[in-house]
């Protein structure tokens, strides 16, 4: 990801009201997550395993803070269970800005499988989500899904395609 | 020493910390030992720590106690290393190691055979850390840690088997709304922010 990139997402994460964030980092994600560390303005929670991350921005959520989770598709099937359980089941709403990996253009033979399973298994989860390559979609994008997450009090998500990964 | 008693002796120090539970026959006796908005009950195996954590970390001025359990905790050894490294003041991480799946019909834990809950929390980056084996033990390492400004782990080695009350009377949604509007009210937050519709908006 490019650091313009990061910068654009950290901004409209930051003007979308999100204030508390969960990352665990890839390398696509590594300038994310480092300008997430750095920002001032965002509680910024480096975990060990997405699944905690998804625990530890539900906790967040309840002592009123606005949280957000970044990681890969990877991470987001790993954590299925704690967002039907911490997430869906109590209506507690976190949004999720998953990098897409093993899309069109996948160049690494051990990514297709998750690729294909991501976006079913958003749809079967019935989390509504939003596909973003384009830079000038990362905006509106972060905004309208925190603002659905917030009002529907479910979790949302963004995926962040080849495009707005490279 | 059994979870029950543990708890009953400590309820009475309770006003407004707020406390997560892990799934299971605690967060029964809990409510109703401390009958309280500011318990919240998770309804999932392994993230009684993490949510705890980012509760606390939200909150920084309230006490935030976690009552885990051993097979709980060992689905998310890697939060001990995250919260170790947050470390939060307000935290008191409590575990009542049972040794088994309870719940689950009582079959052994890993801390049935060798592993040691303590020693991993140490290794992760905990400095406050006990083991408890006597009720004397858990009330005494209870206070010290209600009374001090760090981030505790207490891990109360207890005998398997559930206090008798009555199952608690709240599902998952209304001990949410509950206790959000507990933190709402109780810390002048807006969470729950209704929207207004544009449809109903004056013109």
């Amino acid at each position: 990801m490019k650091r313009e990139v990061a910068a654009e997402i950290v901004d409209s994460l930051k003007e979308a009201g999100v204030d508390f964030v969960a990352t665990l980092t890839e390398a696509n994600l590594h300038d994310l997550v480092i300008a997430l560390g750095e920002d001032p303005a965002i509680h910024h929670v480096p975990v060990t395993r997405e699944e905690e991350g998804i625990g530890v921005c539900a906790g967040a959520y309840l002592g009123g803070k606005k949280p957000a989770m970044v990681m890969m598709n990877a991470g987001f099937l790993l954590s299925a269970n704690a967002i039907a359980t911490v997430c869906i089941h109590p209506g507690i709403p976190v949004l999720m800005l998953i990098g897409h990996s093993g899309g069109v253009g996948e160049e690494n033979a051990g990514h297709a499988t998750v690729g294909a399973l991501t976006e079913p298994v958003l749809q079967a989860m019935h989390i509504v989500y939003e596909k973003v390559g384009r830079f000038e979609e990362i905006r509106p994008a972060v905004r309208d899904s925190q603002t659905l997450a917030r009002s529907s009090r479910r979790p949302t998500a963004i995926v962040l395609n080849k495009q707005a990964l490279r | 020493m059994k979870r029950y008693d543990c708890l009953k002796a400590i309820a009475p120090r309770f006003g407004e910390e707020l406390v997560v539970t892990n799934i299971g026959a605690v967060r029964h006796e809990w409510q109703a030992l401390r009958p309280h908005p500011g318990n919240y009950h998770l309804q999932n195996l392994g993230l009684t720590s993490s949510m705890a954590l980012g509760l606390a970390l939200a909150l920084p001025h309230r006490k935030v106690v976690a009552f885990d359990g051993d097979g709980s905790l060992l689905l998310n050894l890697g939060s001990l290393a995250t919260i170790a490294n947050q470390h939060p003041a307000n935290l008191i991480h409590i575990v009542f190691d049972n040794e088994c799946y309870e719940s689950s019909r009582g079959a052994p834990t890993a801390t049935a055979g060798r592993a040691d809950l303590a020693a991993i929390a140490r290794g992760a980056g905990f400095a406050n850390v006990m083991t408890a084996k006597t009720l004397g033990e858990f009330e005494g390492g209870f206070l010290r840690a209600l009374k001090s400004n760090d981030l505790h782990f207490i891990l109360a080695k207890v005998e398997a088997g559930a206090g008798e009350v009555p199952a608690a009377a709240l599902d998952s949604q209304e001990n949410k709304y509950l206790f959000v509007r507990y933190i709402e009210k109780s810390e002048n937050l807006k969470i729950l922010t209704a929207t207004p519709s544009r449809a109903s908006s004056p013109r």
